[in-house]
């Protein structure tokens, strides 16, 4: 039995290590001191991973160390604050690897009583790890190895013998090992990102299995209530909203304007979280692509080769009108997912992502929204990263356009733009590494490094990680965030427009304030303003991954999301908007310091000219648009107070850290 | 300050069945007593034992409801509701589940007590509701 000693305010206060090889349980206290630190999530998964893992570890062997951890404000009653981060060496970048995660797994880990469960070794057989009514235990599961994640957790739920379990698993993709392998839970909610789904089946762990009943306690019950109410009357209040057609004019006649307005002057927080509460991130859908924020044909196409004749066909009403019920996270009152049942598609399904709809839709030219269904089930239940999977799909398509790939290397696929039936069929082969597929289920890096001919040009990637569906020839925000993240290519940390969005200058007051309107090209100037801008993203988005928050909710802005306000009532600390920001400042120079450890330089991840505008495009809306990055990164490094040359920190905080 | 059994106990062992976390140690007609480690404060053994023996955190005993379905369960104002799940996961006992129908044109799901008989009443799902969305009734809407 596990022990249930007194917990803190807000977090558990200890965390339990597995040794998949020896079977050995252990738990480990955790100090305040390093919540007030690190706080907890992906924070304080930096601090133990950087001192844990050593140096040149193979991501796909027994010294990486994989864990699942909460957040510091999750089960608090905040809102906002279910997801769940999963944390290791990335295969697929060879660099710091997180992704996070909503649905239902998050509390589950708070309320078996951790703050994180960390997973080393690799174990002789597949087995899954379970905590019911106290008992941990490392469990068979050659039983269950074979069948896709919703298989899975339907197996496991009545197997596991637990009375509510929460279960995050792998599918056929990690049991393969895929780098591009995510983790599921709740029916396919993908912690997609990094390949951690590839270290999961590395190690032979199927699934993780919590249920438990710890009660999570606080400083202050009555502050975080008044602050949540206050939160969800703002999100309640639903102004009327044009319908879905309207959203692609919009982004086409902002297109066309010289000069850009600021976020604010759009009110854009408020119509963001309108546009998420009536058809979810799929409101994008058409509105990114006018404004050419949307990647086309493998980043060398545009909005012209992808209008809304097409995506038309992917408007936000096509998947929002096949949702029987919206589908809330842990402690989410918006509720921007869904469960759909799509007449022709069996069951029921979680409903497609923006990002998916693009990843399998205008980056290929797929505009078939019945394939973008089903290919959305079938990567959920395999636990492949469908942006990943888009983004090595339209790679081997423009090989094949460019006679590098044929019908031969193909088994007879022909894989040309906007064939939807080669796309499912060759989501198919990746998930089961079969022919083609096999080559491919690594992503565009590794299967270019194999190709050969050429094909490296046309593999869109950070540092070997596909790159999502917002494209920095928009928003050189992204571009430099794909640069600068210990884990490269990731699109939830910061841009321009995410800064804008934050708010955060209404909390510290030395931010700067963007003006409510400017110039589309003062975009491309690199300033110190910018770069304070994008070092801000980058520190809030620790402190809200620390906190197990979700970025939709940050969008809404400091003044409708309580953040900081709900930290302190969680905790008792007293600590200023400010303080937290520097504790995302030593967040990030952890993250970085384990890459450096790791033997990365960060100088050498690099992202495909081409996802720069080098050369720039020709037509559509980001006709003409380069980024200068190389100077944006110089820039964000000497901001954060690292060597501006080679992006090492210089020092983390007031931590007592050997660099 | 932990819950604790009195001498008021007669080891009748009902607090010991009915605990969710498997808290309460005794012998059959012996004093029983609460681990505090593992007792997460759901009043469960106080509301059901016979002789009221079953301080709380507060010092105070509990009171005993003899007819265990006049214990209060939750019930849930969907106007007011969220839809957020914190009560579904608050509920110790797995009580309460999402429900929804198939139709499109009605999107929102939400709580209702699907396991009525496993509900011992503890209010965490009340407790935990951020829009005060749940009261605790004797007979639940």
């Amino acid at each position: 039995m596990i022990k249930n000693k007194k917990m803190k305010n807000a977090y558990m206060g200890k965390i339990l290590w597995v040794d998949l090889e020896s079977g050995r349980l252990q738990e480990e206290e955790i100090d305040e001191t390093i919540y007030r630190e690190s706080l907890a999530g992906t924070g304080m998964a930096a601090r133990i991973l950087l001192d844990r893992i050593p140096p040149q570890t193979d991501p796909l062997g027994p010294d990486n160390i994989i864990c699942f951890v909460s957040g510091l404000l999750t089960g608090t009653g905040s809102l906002f604050t279910g997801r769940w981060m999963v944390a290791a060496k990335s295969p697929l970048t060879g660099t710091w690897g997180d992704a996070n995660c909503g649905g239902n797994f998050s509390p589950a880990i708070k309320r078996c009583g951790y703050d994180g469960i960390f997973f080393k070794g690799v174990s002789p057989q597949p087995v899954y790890f379970c905590i019911n009514d106290g008992k941990a235990e490392l469990r068979d599961a050659r039983d269950v190895w074979g069948k896709d994640t919703k298989e899975t957790e339907a197996f496991l739920k009545k197997e596991s013998g637990c009375r509510m379990p929460r279960i995050a698993s792998i599918g056929q993709a990690g049991e393969n090992i895929s780098l591009i392998a995510g983790i599921a839970n709740d029916g396919g909610r993908m912690a997609a990102r990094s390949g951690l789904g590839a270290v999961m089946g590395s190690k032979k762990l199927k699934a993780v299995v919590l249920d438990g009943t710890h009660r999570i306690r606080v400083h202050d019950q009555a502050e975080i209530r008044r602050l949540s109410q206050k939160c969800n009357e703002n999100i309640q209040f639903m102004p009327p909203f044009p319908p879905a057609f309207v959203l692609a004019y919009m982004g086409a006649i902002l297109r066309a304007l010289p000069a850009q307005p600021s976020t604010e002057t759009l009110m854009f927080n408020t119509v963001y979280k309108r546009m998420l509460q009536k058809w979810g991130t799929a409101s994008l859908n058409q509105i990114l692509i006018e404004l050419g924020d949307s990647p086309i044909k493998n980043w060398k196409g545009s909005n012209e080769d992808f209008g809304p004749e097409h995506s038309e066909n992917l408007n936000p009403n096509v998947f929002s009108d096949c949702v029987i019920v919206k589908y809330h996270c842990y402690a989410c009152p918006l509720g921007c997912g869904g469960i759909c049942h799509r007449p022709g598609l069996p069951g029921e399904t979680h409903k497609p992502e923006y990002e998916t709809v693009l990843a399998l839709g205008g980056l290929c030219l797929n505009d078939d929204a019945d394939s973008i269904f089903r290919m959305n089930e079938t990567l959920n239940r395999a636990g492949m990263d469908s942006i990943s999977a888009g983004g090595t799909i339209a790679f081997a398509i423009e090989c094949f356009e460019k006679g590098i790939l044929t019908l031969i290397d193909t088994d007879g696929l022909e894989l040309t733009w906007g064939n939807s039936k080669a796309i499912e069929a060759l989501v198919d082969r990746m998930i089961h590494r079969q022919g083609i597929g096999d080559l491919l289920a690594d992503g565009v890096r590794a299967a270019s490094l194999k190709i050969g001919k050429g094909s490296a040009e046309y593999a869109i990637h950070a540092g070997g990680q596909e790159l999502a569906m917002h494209d920095g020839r928009y928003d050189p925000g992204f571009a430099l965030h794909n640069c600068v993240e210990a884990t490269p290519g990731r699109h939830t940390i910061g841009s321009q427009m995410y800064y804008e969005l934050f708010q955060l200058w209404e909390k510290v007051p030395d931010l700067p304030e963007p003006g409510l309107i400017y110039m589309k090209r003062s975009k491309y100037v690199p300033d110190r303003e910018k770069a304070v801008a994008a070092a801000t993203c980058s520190k809030y988005m620790n402190v809200i991954n620390g906190s197990g928050a979700c970025l939709y909710g940050a969008l809404m802005g400091t003044k409708d999301f309580p953040l900081f306000e709900w930290l302190n009532a969680a905790t008792g600390w007293q600590m200023s908007p400010h303080d937290y920001l520097e504790i995302g400042a030593d967040i990030q120079s952890m993250k970085q310091q384990f890459n450096i450890k790791q033997g990365i330089k960060p100088r050498d991840i690099k992202v495909t000219d081409r996802a720069l505008g080098r050369p720039p495009l020709t037509a559509g809306a980001n006709q003409g648009r380069s980024v200068p990055v190389d100077k944006m990164v110089k820039d964000y490094w000497e901001v954060l107070g690292w060597d501006p040359e080679s992006g090492t920190p210089l020092s983390i905080g007031k931590m007592d850290w050997e660099l | 300050m932990p819950f604790t059994i009195t001498d008021r106990c007669i080891g009748c062992s009902v607090c010991k069945k009915i605990c969710p976390a498997d808290a309460i140690q005794g012998e059959k007609g012996k004093l029983h007593k609460i681990d505090p480690n593992a007792c997460y404060e759901c009043s469960a053994c106080g509301r059901i034992c016979p002789q009221s023996a079953v301080k709380n955190a507060q010092g105070k005993f509990i009171e005993r409801i003899r007819i265990r379905r006049n214990w209060p369960k939750p019930s849930i104002d969907t106007a007011k509701c969220m839809s957020c799940n914190i009560c579904i996961d608050a509920c110790p006992r797995a009580c309460l589940t999402l429900q929804y129908t198939m139709d499109t044109t009605d999107k929102k799901g939400f709580p209702v007590l699907a396991r009525s008989r496993n509900c011992i009443g503890c209010e965490f799902c009340a407790a935990a509701c951020p829009v005060e969305a749940i009261v605790m009734t004797v007979n639940p809407v």
